[in-house]
């Protein structure tokens, strides 16, 4: 009797140790299947891919409408480095020319992202389109700063440094709905 | 009871005969495979959490290609024909808004459309509205957010028309396979 009274408890303890091993298991199996589910959801990396173009979007378009004629250096490597494509080789190839204007002028041009949304993503292609609803506000010398809201398309390509603007234009009024490869704050930050 | 004795004897006898290293190698061995399993458990869950990120997956917005194209489809022609309005006819607009929109859009519009219904009629202006571009901020199975750029012609009779821009935050709401514009805001 001595011998059966230790046996049930040994032999309890290590129906639980297996138990338990099973259960860890278990646990560590269905969370890797889990895993790798998610891993190979593509509409989840199509949401996740969506969310990072609208982000680049927004910050890109907002970084090309802001110009402060004392700190043109800066502003302009951040146009570049928001850019890429034929649109960067415009501004690159432009410069020279432009930071003369600005100068000239002595413009603070700063804008605020007030809404936007992706109209297209090619998610093998690494292209999008977005649209951003902008208001930008110019101080030139002298003047009172004017304030405008601005409706603005923008074509994004995935770069290794991730999105980044290759065309950019104001949402045409009228008849016509392309998207011209023109930088946009050329224009008003050059006013 | 013969069985009971013989594991009992062989428990006796093993740990001797297999000596005190392999005693406690196998003393450690289901503690270390429990935490091994339980780690690379919790380490799978987060990668799968950080994957499926929950506010990205909630929004359909261009991941459900149909629901994307409908809303865009049915606010636009919604917008296009609510401000659209000629003296002629300033009831097929009303009736247009009576059955597009809903709820905070349909008071603000029922507040602006009374006072314009005679301005329109007095100074025989016309109205029309045409969606440049539209794309869906937010989308869940029943609501949407938009934006909208929107042109908008205005000409009085015997005038010159004239186009302003407009930039439109629209919400809008599936009801009854349709979906119904409930609240409008100018960006």
């Amino acid at each position: 009797m001595a011998v059966r009274r230790l046996q049930v408890p040994k032999n309890r303890w290590a129906a639980v140790t297996v138990g338990l091993v099973v259960l860890a298991a278990v646990f560590a199996v269905w969370s890797g299947w889990s895993w790798y589910r998610a891993a190979h959801d593509d509409s989840a990396a199509y949401a996740r891919a969506r969310d990072q173009v609208l982000a680049a979007g927004e910050q890109a378009v907002q970084n090309m409408n802001t110009l402060d004629h004392a700190d043109l250096t800066h502003g302009l490597d951040l146009w570049e480095a928001s850019t890429t494509g034929d649109l960067h080789t415009q501004l690159v190839q432009g410069r020279a020319d432009f930071e003369k204007q600005v100068q000239q002028a002595q413009t603070v041009t700063t804008a605020r992202v007030l809404s936007g949304a992706v109209t297209e993503l090619d998610d093998r292609a690494g292209r999008a389109s977005v649209m951003i609803a902008l208001r930008i506000s110019v101080q030139a010398p002298q003047s009172a700063p004017a304030a405008k809201e601005s409706r603005m398309l923008g074509e994004l390509t995935r770069t290794p440094d991730g999105w980044k603007l290759s065309a950019l234009g104001q949402a045409p009024m009228g008849d016509s709905a392309a998207v011209s490869p023109q930088p946009s704050a050329q224009p008003s930050a050059g006013q | 009871m013969s069985t009971v004795e013989e594991t009992e004897v062989a428990a006796a006898i093993l740990p001797d005969v297999e000596g005190g290293t392999a005693r406690s190698r196998r003393r450690w061995a289901v503690p270390a495979a429990l935490a091994a399993l339980l780690l690379a458990g919790s380490g799978f869950r987060y990668l799968g959490a950080q994957l499926r990120d929950p506010a990205a997956m909630a929004n359909r917005a261009l991941v459900d290609t149909r629901a994307t194209t409908e809303v865009t489809g049915d606010v636009s022609s919604a917008l296009g024909k609510v401000f659209s309005y000629s003296p002629s006819d300033t009831t097929a607009t009303a009736q247009a808004a009576a059955e597009l929109l809903d709820g905070t859009a349909a008071a603000q519009y029922q507040a602006l459309f009374g006072q314009l219904q005679q301005r329109v009629a007095e100074q025989k202006l016309t109205l029309s509205s045409r969606v440049v571009r539209a794309g869906v901020v937010e989308l869940t199975v029943d609501r949407a957010q938009l934006l909208v750029f929107l042109d908008q012609t205005a000409q009085r009779e015997g005038q010159a028309a004239t186009t302003a821009a407009a930039q439109l935050s629209v919400t809008a709401q599936l009801r009854g396979g349709h979906w119904r514009i409930t609240d409008l805001k100018a960006r």
